[in-house]
């Protein structure tokens, strides 16, 4: 009795199984090793970063393809590599920023784009096409980037644009760093007028030298990512903060006084892009919705959804009017030609790589 | 002889205590706060909530959540008080090996855990795919990377529950005329529910709790509530999520006030 009972239980068990296991409509043997393109065209899934994409224009896009739209969301570009490098899911189109794009090209990760399914492509802006991440923009197409910039409270604090006002010797003004070695160090090296890319010793040391002062300041307030800057200066607690120009517009909604600029030395900034995964189920629709994000109108109600910097030309004139006449989400097409622009570009391995990575492990351990 | 705690003593533990549960509080405070940002008081409101229940992908990943909470807890607690009664009646040969391999989940790493079974799954489903047959990663390969935690636990709570009884419990139950099924139910089951029960609590929390091994299993589409929370913090919290915590804190409490009544009088004097 006792033993029947299990047995169904097992067999119960077994079925359910099954019921997600499904047998594909049009099973291919395909050679060993190779992906199975297994999409029903009816289903697109996309893995991006959370509060990243208008929830209205997801649903345009539904209804006027007809299709579903499953989005995930990811908190780092590290552990969005990791699972896709894990294989573990099926997605169509991913999100990375621009430095983690050709490690997913190595990495096998991603799929050529086919340029006739994008016409749209025409509307980015020429200055952030074919940029050094991936010339000619064989696997990637821009999505939103945002430059790093000086934000401040301007009813406690005026600063003058450019990072002296942090890593001056001037030791009044309360300040917070990103926490992010990268946009740390590229702060550093830009205000000593160097790349924030750069590889030769020299430079690094002076880097490490300025930031090792600059930690032991009286006004440093230890290092944060976003939204912990931006509510230290909503609350008017510190004077000055690095950080990313869109994770503090969001935050003039509740206090106009709340103000971002780019200092004159110039700044990093990082580009997020659309790249289609090798493994996508339907390669054909994440074309579709590319062009669809790259459509003008589409491309500025991304912006005026989550503030940040649209790369789409076209895109301007729909801008919303409080978007169009912040500097700092705007910068003048020259810097990115003039240098004074830098996207954090990959590091070669080995002894860069290690300098960096030095560099911040002494100052957070300091 | 009862001696009264020293005033400095308590003070101490007081201060402990509000060290613990005052982020909670303030969370929860500020889940009522009119603004959208944690930073300033703007006044009270109950509108996140109202935000938040009107989330279809709240509300999934909540599904979710329970869904594999309960189930992989019910798995988990059956056959890990299996090993736990095993481990303890049993001289095994490679008992210590076994012990140890047991205690592994709880000591390796979450990223190591959620990176193996990805790799694991993904390992099966070339097999699979070369045989025509494919699958998602989803529902069933979190719940059985849940499950795979949640035995060490449950098993480890019904050894050491038992740890002080000897084999002597069954002979004398057996002596006394009952059979192996009976001994089992009306005796050593008895003795070690309420390990079976802690077991089985720890493995709920856990598995209501996991972000990293839920990450890593979990395929496009499905989501649970530490999930979708922790994805979040890029951008910053916002004060829905902060609705939402506040929400699982009263359901953690709750579960716990509950369980520790349900344990009290089974507890043996």
């Amino acid at each position: 009795m006792r033993r029947a009972a299990l047995l169904a239980g097992a067999g119960l068990l077994l079925l359910t199984g099954c019921y997600r296991v499904q047998k594909p409509a049009q099973a291919q043997p395909g050679a060993a090793g190779q992906a199975v393109a297994r999409g029903d065209g009816k289903t697109l899934r996309v893995f991006i970063w959370s509060e990243y994409i208008d929830p209205d224009l997801v649903k345009a896009f539904e209804k006027e393809y007809g299709v579903r739209v499953v989005l995930d969301t990811f908190e780092s570009n590290e552990a969005m590599l990791a699972k896709l490098q894990g294989g573990g899911a099926q997605y169509d189109l991913a999100v990375p920023s621009n430095y983690v794009v050709q490690t997913m090209v190595r990495a096998g990760l991603l799929q050529p784009l086919d340029k006739s399914q994008i016409p749209n492509l025409k509307n980015i802006a020429p200055g952030f096409l074919n940029a050094d991440y991936d010339p000619g923009n064989v696997y990637s197409v821009p999505y939103q980037y945002a430059a790093t910039g000086l934000a401040y409270n301007r009813a406690r604090y005026v600063p003058r644009d450019t990072w002296a006002e942090i890593f001056g010797p001037d030791d009044r003004r309360s300040f917070v760093l990103l926490d992010d070695p990268r946009e740390v160090i590229g702060a550093a090296l830009k205000y000593l007028g160097f790349s924030a890319n750069t590889t030769r010793v020299e430079e690094l040391r002076a880097a490490r030298d300025l930031l090792r002062r600059v930690v032991a300041k009286k006004g440093f307030q230890g290092f944060d990512g976003g939204p912990g800057t931006r509510n230290k200066l909503l609350a008017r607690t510190v004077d000055l903060g690095q950080i990313y120009v869109g994770d503090l517009l969001i935050a003039t909604e509740e206090d106009e006084n709340v103000q971002v600029l780019l200092p004159r030395q110039g700044t990093t900034i990082s580009m997020d892009t659309l790249v289609v995964l090798k493994r996508s189920p339907n390669p054909a629709l994440a074309h579709r919705f590319i062009d669809f994000i790259l459509d003008a109108e589409n491309g500025a109600q991304l912006s005026n959804y989550t503030y940040y910097a649209t790369p789409n030309a076209a895109a301007r004139p729909y801008l919303d009017d409080f978007l169009k006449d912040i500097p700092a989400l705007n910068p003048p097409a020259a810097w990115l030609t003039d240098s004074r622009l830098d996207f954090i570009g990959e590091l070669p391995g080995g002894r860069p790589q290690r300098l960096y990575d030095r560099i911040w492990t002494e100052l957070k351990s300091r | 002889m009862i001696r009264r705690t020293h005033p400095a003593l308590s003070a101490w533990a007081w201060l402990v205590y509000a060290f613990l549960y005052l982020p909670i509080v303030v969370l929860v405070v500020f889940s009522f706060n009119d603004s959208r940002f944690g930073a300033t008081w703007a006044g009270f409101t109950t509108k996140w909530y109202g935000v938040l229940f009107a989330r279809a992908d709240v509300r999934e990943a909540l599904a979710h959540t329970l869904e594999i909470a309960l189930l992989s807890t019910l798995v988990s607690t059956v056959l890990g008080t299996l090993v736990g009664l095993g481990l303890w009646r049993y001289t095994l040969r490679f008992r210590t090996a076994l012990t140890g391999l047991l205690v592994l989940p709880i000591v390796v790493p979450d990223v190591v855990m959620g990176v193996s079974l990805l790799m694991f799954y993904s390992f099966v489903r070339q097999g699979l795919e070369r045989a025509g047959w494919t699958f998602d990663n989803g529902f069933w390969t979190v719940l059985l990377a849940h499950v795979t935690f949640q035995i060490s636990y449950v098993a480890l709570t019904v050894r050491s529950r038992l740890a002080g009884y000897g084999p002597e419990l069954e002979e004398a139950a057996r002596d006394l005329g009952a059979s192996g099924w009976e001994s089992f139910r009306r005796v050593i089951l008895p003795l070690a529910m309420p390990g079976v029960l802690a077991g089985a609590l720890l493995a709920f929390t856990l598995s209501l709790d996991d972000f990293v091994v839920t990450y890593f299993t979990s395929g496009s589409g499905f989501s649970t509530l530490p999930v979708l929370i922790y994805t979040n913090v890029k951008r910053g919290v916002t004060p829905d999520i902060n609705a939402l915590s506040a929400l699982l804190v009263l359901v953690t409490v709750v579960a716990i006030v509950a369980a520790n009544a349900l344990l009290r009088p089974r507890r043996d004097a």
